[in-house]
């Protein structure tokens, strides 16, 4: 099958290369503490701006500093499913070894940022909407994206071969893909109480430059943490499954 | 190998049929209304039965608001801009909740037409700014917020 | 074709060979259903509000009663390697097999929706509604969980991940479901809700046949 990631893979050079888990190591290894640097400094920023150099709200008050965790920990979420639906797809077409080590870090990730969205979006919805939770469409999908990370690491778990394991997981992930347009657009094909995107709609933001600079400097800091914590758990992952590969040779050998 | 083909070309097309067909049905459910509230108009159409639980939503009109003194309840009324709905409540409102506000409301169509809200819910909608800009683009006569606001109420 | 109508009859002789066990689900559906009343106590206005809800949410457990066995036996016979074998592709034997599913469980629920309905108290006005809403939705019930009981195949606990895979993919068909009964009930138009169950419907058999049938090959490699 190696030949067939050499040719059928277009950006060859880069990606091939990647292949190599020592390469990876090393420049995972060189990466992550830049990364880490960045993600505490954006993160001091984005919390000194958010939480204190910014203007309140004219209908919410400082109420909407809430915005500046929860905004960015729910596109974090999105784009940590759709690191597994890439992953997958990459894993089953291509077969780049890589690609199941990514889904296996990203997925707790993933859960965690959308675990934290679930529950910062509760604390903002009581005091503006007057509830924690509603079952519209937005907040509903969203509760739906959280049970579909644990069934993907459940379905990881639940096989003796890895290699069974990376293909089961794999097609979950695409298939859980499903959900990612109807969280983006449910605010707009429903009537829902949340309201719809502020940032990402066409012509200018609704969002004053004085909360964007705040709120683009969180998704700044979420987005390195998430590369941080992922790399780390890649690197991880690659470790464990050499120690495992190590030590079933050593038992090899002794026999 | 070439019936193999041959069934593959007839399952592709089935395929995207199905996916057309799922598609259309989608898009003729969305010009329908499948909403999570409804409106005041739809209230008047006479869409609700009486003692049934709904949501309404729409903005709360100008000058609406009356809390009866003592008491936890508040009467006010909703406006999608070509119907009212009256609401009486009674329990704590949201921080939002204010004349002009998008509302959404659980509750109980009444007889006599008025409806007895058992929750209370803001909507906000997705501008943020601080007090001086919204005071500004007010004074300037640039405020173009609620476009879903009623013709009176917009504008000012 | 030829081989979907086998499959087909051969699932179906199956059933009917071993008997009762194929109603298992219908039977569960039923029984399931029957205890809320007992448990939330018999308030006629009471079940009325949630009738809807809880004849779906019972279709969705019985759908996932017999959902986990759907590939298991044939892989451990090794039937299925054969089946993957065959000049058939394994997509149409797949939707053969869901098909089956769905005669042996969704049919019967729907069938047996009106008498739960009655028990349930839930408004004449919703009835038809229910029984439309459960033939357009049943088949992605069965068709959805063909693909996690596919990815589940050789997996340890398949049973209990099957209701943690599954369950996450049935809430659309829930709500939509549910919604076409309630509007129904309350006066307004069901067609809307009723659209959307048969756009996942259709949905699902473009696409789920496919994704068990890749599952599958995976699991057999």
């Amino acid at each position: 099958m190696a030949d067939a990631t050499a040719t059928a893979n277009p950006s060859g050079g880069f990606w091939h290369r990647l292949a190599n888990p020592a390469r990876f190591q090393r420049l995972a290894g060189w990466l992550t503490p830049w990364l880490a640097a960045a993600a505490v400094g954006l993160f001091a920023a984005g919390l000194y701006f958010g939480l204190y150099a910014s203007p309140i709200d004219y209908q919410q008050k400082d109420n909407v500093r809430i915005m500046y965790v929860h905004v960015p920990a729910a596109w974090l979420a999105m784009m940590s499913y759709s690191t597994l639906a890439i992953a997958g797809f990459v894993l089953l077409v291509w077969r780049h070894p890589l690609a199941d080590v990514a889904g296996v870090a990203a997925a707790p990730v993933g859960a965690a940022f959308t675990f934290l969205a679930l529950v910062t979006g509760a604390i903002w919805g009581q005091p503006t909407w007057g509830t924690w939770w509603v079952w519209d469409a937005r907040l509903t999908s969203v509760l739906i994206l959280f049970f579909l990370f644990l069934g993907y690491i459940a379905l990881r778990n639940a096989f003796d071969e890895p290699e069974r394991a990376a293909k089961a997981a794999a097609i979950l992930g695409l298939v859980g893909a499903v959900n990612l347009p109807i969280i983006k657009f449910s605010v707009d094909w429903w009537n829902t109480l949340h309201q719809p995107a502020s940032v990402t709609r066409l012509g200018t933001p609704a969002i004053d430059p004085a909360m964007l600079r705040p709120l683009m400097l969180m998704a700044g800091a979420y987005m390195c943490l998430f590369t941080v914590l992922v790399l780390v758990r890649m690197r991880l992952e690659l470790t464990r499954r050499r120690i495992d590969a190590l030590q079933s040779a050593r038992a090899g050998a002794i026999e | 190998m070439r019936s193999r083909k041959r069934q593959r070309l007839w399952l592709v097309s089935i395929g995207v049929l199905l996916l057309g067909g799922a598609a259309a049905l989608a898009l003729t459910a969305f010009e329908d209304n499948l909403v999570f509230f409804h409106s005041p108009s739809d209230l008047k159409a006479g869409k609700a039965e009486v003692g049934q639980l709904i949501r309404i939503g729409g903005l709360v009109e100008d000058g609406s608001i009356a809390r009866q003194p003592g008491t936890a309840i508040t009467a006010f009324r909703v406006t999608d801009g070509a119907a009212t709905a009256t609401v009486t409540y009674e329990g704590i409102l949201p921080d939002l909740f204010r004349e002009g506000q998008g509302v959404v409301v659980r509750g109980r169509l009444l007889a006599d037409g008025a409806f007895q809200g058992v929750e209370v819910l803001a909507k906000h909608d997705e501008n943020y700014m601080p007090p001086e800009v919204a005071d500004a683009l007010k004074k300037s006569g640039h405020w173009k917020m609620g476009e879903d606001a009623p013709p009176k109420g917009a504008g000012s | 074709m030829n081989g979907f109508f086998a499959v087909l009859g051969r699932d179906l002789a199956i059933a009917r060979r071993e008997g009762g066990e194929a109603l298992l689900a219908v039977i569960f559906f039923i029984l399931g259903t029957v205890l809320f009343p007992l448990g939330v106590g018999p308030d006629p206005q009471l079940l009325a509000a949630v009738a809807a809800g809880l004849i779906w949410v019972m279709a969705l457990l019985a759908t996932l009663l017999a959902l986990d066995r759907l590939f298991q036996a044939d892989w451990r016979d090794g039937a299925l390697e054969l089946m993957a074998i065959s000049p058939e592709s394994l997509t149409v034997i797949v939707a053969a097999k869901c098909l089956a599913h769905w005669l042996l469980t969704g049919l019967p629920m729907a069938v047996a929706a009106p008498l739960m309905a009655l028990l349930l108290n839930l408004p004449p006005d919703g009835w038809l509604t229910l029984v439309a809403a459960l033939l357009l939705g049943g088949p992605a019930l069965s068709l959805i969980g063909a693909v996690c009981a596919a990815l589940l195949v050789g997996a340890r606990r398949g049973g209990v991940l099957m209701t943690l895979l599954a369950l996450p993919l049935y809430i659309p068909t829930l709500i939509f479901g549910a919604g076409a009964v309630e509007a129904a009930v309350g006066g307004f138009d069901a067609s809307a809700h009723l659209a959307l169950l048969g756009a996942t419907t259709l949905a699902a058999m473009a696409l789920c046949p496919w994704a068990a049938a890749a599952a599958l090959r995976h699991a057999m490699e």
